[in-house]
């Protein structure tokens, strides 16, 4: 079966005011539809580099980025936003979601976005399906400020979620809230999968990647396998985590599976 | 109904958005940028004005362009072959004018001369033979005026010129009609010459009550008018309007010119397309020996060289609105520059959800012309009841301003000025949103 996302050898060096940082020397990395991908890391090894790489926000320096099997690495700029547009859906650590608008309109903003045109009934019905996919359609007229950060999160998973993507793309979605509510936006991401939507989590939170299909690290600027939980998300047990990550998330139970020979480039 | 594509109504929905969002920065956008639209919408208006009154004039005193104006020297054989081509003919008029005097006999009208009633000109007009030319040996010759006539007191009558003509004259000389009604043409001339007044000569009849007794240059006797309505004819001075066939059973054209004043000359006026009429009387001006180098002939184009004048003032008038736009402009780029400053992580997340660049630079736009749009309604709305407020000023000011509406090239040109105005202020601030890096949502 033809990967939905395949990286190979992907390089990426940063280049600001001091002396270029190479962030990612080399990463190989396989995902398939309906998969769910934890990636760890310290801060600044690269994590969200690798994610924007991914989401086509940025362009590598090297290597190849396969897109069901179609070599986009070099893509064009209009391109590559038809493609995050339908492709595509993003979850960021702050939810992003603009204070004027209501949540229902905050959803709306990815079908308002020039990639094709949807009437007013069809887009409200699909802001409704999407706003109910993470259970909160009756929060639909409320503003930001009158939301919790977890119903602003799922606001946020809401709009990712509205154009029916097949790769999901969170970038640490539970970093500015606490474990139960970090917990819930998880399990509305986990969700996704269930209907064949491929999810790559960046996070911190060893719990929250325990539950994911499988875990990779990166470390020097490579993706190293550190764990199998289940295949694709389902349930399982995951052994890999060093005890200091490993916490004790109740949601699944974990089952021990040979990790794959993939994430790493010499 | 317009179907507008998706890129284009996303952009105006966001960009209405956006513009709901930050009212107070889209009414001090509106504030900067109100003068400079009001200020073109005023010269526009002012111009169209202006316009409208200088050719109201000049086609009421000059005639509609592209009529034929021929001079015909004041010669009984000229007149009279004139006369007999035009006759019956309503696409050519003769017209000639007399001067004359309706009131008392024996009497020297009020304003002598025929000077309008608020204005004494000088001169002593016509009267009856009360001035004639002498000349001198060596050739130089001057006025002499009858001193019996200077012993003459100032009574109830009124000079005026009267205009007579064999066909109705204001298929070229578009006349508005006032007050009454105007000639028949149709009809038996009558003995009692039918007049219509121009505004002044009705204002002197209002002033003063006289007789209705007319002394007309070369008539052989007093007729007694018929006052039949009130035009605008653009003239400043007294004039009276009548059949040139009811007046010359009074005058003899075939007389000798009058010493002071020379023979009774006629102006003729012929429509773009009476080729025919044209012939036949030139070829019966050739026949009573009036060649061509005896014609002064011309085709009437004032309204040309008005336009050309007035596109001058125009030019000019707008340099200066627009100057007073550009600071309006610079007003809207300076605001929305920061309003672009503040959304950068708005504007990185649409990117992030395939917003591509083009509309991001559309929804800028979008914003900026949609408030350039509000406020040229405003600064329409607002010149518009201005010139309602000022109407009746407007109205003493000209005649032709007075049942005028607010111009709509007015209103037009306040909403190109507005658009205009909203996109050249929205570029640089477009520009800047369209190069925001999608990466400043992940690194927030």
């Amino acid at each position: 079966m033809t990967p939905l996302v395949q990286l190979i050898g992907l390089t990426k060096t940063l280049r600001g005011q001091e002396q270029p940082r190479p962030i990612l020397t080399g990463v190989d990395f396989t995902l398939h539809s309906g998969e769910s991908v934890a990636i760890l890391g310290r801060s600044g090894s690269g994590k969200s580099t690798l994610l924007s790489l991914i989401g086509l926000f940025d362009r590598p320096d090297g290597g190849q980025y396969l897109l069901d099997g179609q070599d986009i690495t070099r893509i064009s700029d209009g391109k590559a936003a038809a493609l995050r547009s339908a492709q595509f859906g993003f979850v960021f650590q702050r939810f992003f979601l603009l204070k004027h608008l209501t949540a229902a309109q905050n959803v709306a903003m990815a079908l308002v976005n020039g990639q094709g045109w949807l009437p007013r009934r069809q887009r409200r019905e699909k802001v409704l399906a999407a706003l109910d996919q993470v259970g909160i359609a009756h929060l639909a007229k409320h503003r930001p400020a009158r939301l919790s950060g977890g119903e602003q999160q799922r606001v946020a998973i809401a709009r990712a979620l509205v154009r029916e993507p097949r790769i999901i793309l969170a970038d640490e979605p539970t970093g500015a809230l606490d474990t139960e509510t970090g917990n819930l936006v998880v399990d509305a991401l986990r969700a996704t999968t269930e209907r064949g939507c491929a999810l790559v989590l960046v996070t911190h939170d060893a719990d929250h990647a325990a539950r994911m299909g499988r875990v990779m690290r990166l470390r020097d600027g490579v993706l190293h396998p550190e764990g199998v939980n289940a295949p694709f998300g389902g349930a399982a047990e995951w052994a890999g985590l060093p005890s200091d990550q490993a916490g004790g998330s109740s949601h699944e139970p974990r089952h021990a599976r040979p990790a794959e020979s993939e994430g790493v480039r010499a | 109904m317009i179907r507008l594509s998706g890129r284009l109504r996303s952009a105006v929905i966001i960009g209405l958005q956006g513009i709901r969002a930050r009212k107070t920065r889209t009414l001090l956008s509106m504030i900067s940028l109100f003068l400079g639209v009001l200020s073109v919408t005023v010269v526009q208006a002012a111009s169209q004005m202006a316009q409208r009154a200088a050719l109201a004039d000049v086609e009421l005193i000059e005639g509609i362009d592209g009529t034929l104006y021929m001079s015909v020297e004041g010669t009984p054989e000229a007149t009279n072959a004139t006369l007999r081509s035009l006759e019956g003919r309503s696409d050519a008029t003769a017209i000639t004018q007399f001067p004359a005097i309706i009131g008392e006999p024996n009497v020297r009208p009020v304003n002598e001369g025929g000077s309008p009633f608020d204005e004494q000109w000088g001169g002593w007009g016509w009267s009856g033979g009360s001035v004639r030319i002498e000349c001198d040996p060596t050739g130089y010759c001057y006025e002499v005026i009858d001193e019996q006539y200077l012993q003459t007191p100032i009574g109830a009558a009124i000079e005026l010129r009267v205009v007579g003509m064999s066909a109705d004259i204001r298929q070229f000389r578009p006349f508005r009609l006032v007050a009454g009604q105007w000639l028949d043409f149709s009809t038996d001339p009558s003995y009692s010459p039918g007049l219509v007044l121009n505004r002044e000569a009705a204002k002197g009849f209002e002033m003063y009550r006289v007789p209705a007794e007319m002394r007309i240059m070369g008539a052989s006797d007093n007729p007694t008018p018929r006052i039949l309505g009130v035009v605008e004819d653009g003239q400043r001075i007294p004039m009276a309007y009548g059949r040139l066939d009811e007046l010359l059973n009074w005058v003899n054209v075939g007389a000798g010119p009058d010493p002071y004043y020379g023979g009774i000359g006629l102006e003729v006026l012929v429509a773009p397309d009476a080729t025919e009429t044209l012939q036949v009387l030139r070829a019966n001006l050739a026949a009573a020996g009036i060649g061509e180098d005896r014609l002064y002939v011309r085709i009437i184009d004032s309204r040309r060289q008005v336009e050309q004048v007035m596109l001058i003032l125009r030019v000019v008038f707008f340099g200066m609105a627009g100057l007073v736009l550009l600071i309006g402009v610079a007003g809207i780029l300076n605001v929305t520059l920061a309003t672009v400053g503040e959304r950068v992580e708005e504007f990185a997340l649409r990117r992030a959800v395939g917003t591509p660049r083009m509309l991001l630079a559309g929804i800028v736009l979008a914003e900026t012309m949609i408030t350039g749009l509000f406020t040229a309604a405003a600064a329409i709305g607002f010149a518009a009841l201005v010139f309602k407020v000022a109407g009746p000023i407007l109205a003493e000011v000209h005649y032709s301003l007075a049942a005028g509406s607010f111009p709509w090239e007015a209103a037009l040109a306040g909403i190109i000025a507005g658009l205009f105005a909203g996109l050249l202020g929205g570029l640089i601030p477009a520009v800047r949103a369209a190069r925001i890096p999608i990466a400043s949502v992940m690194r927030a």
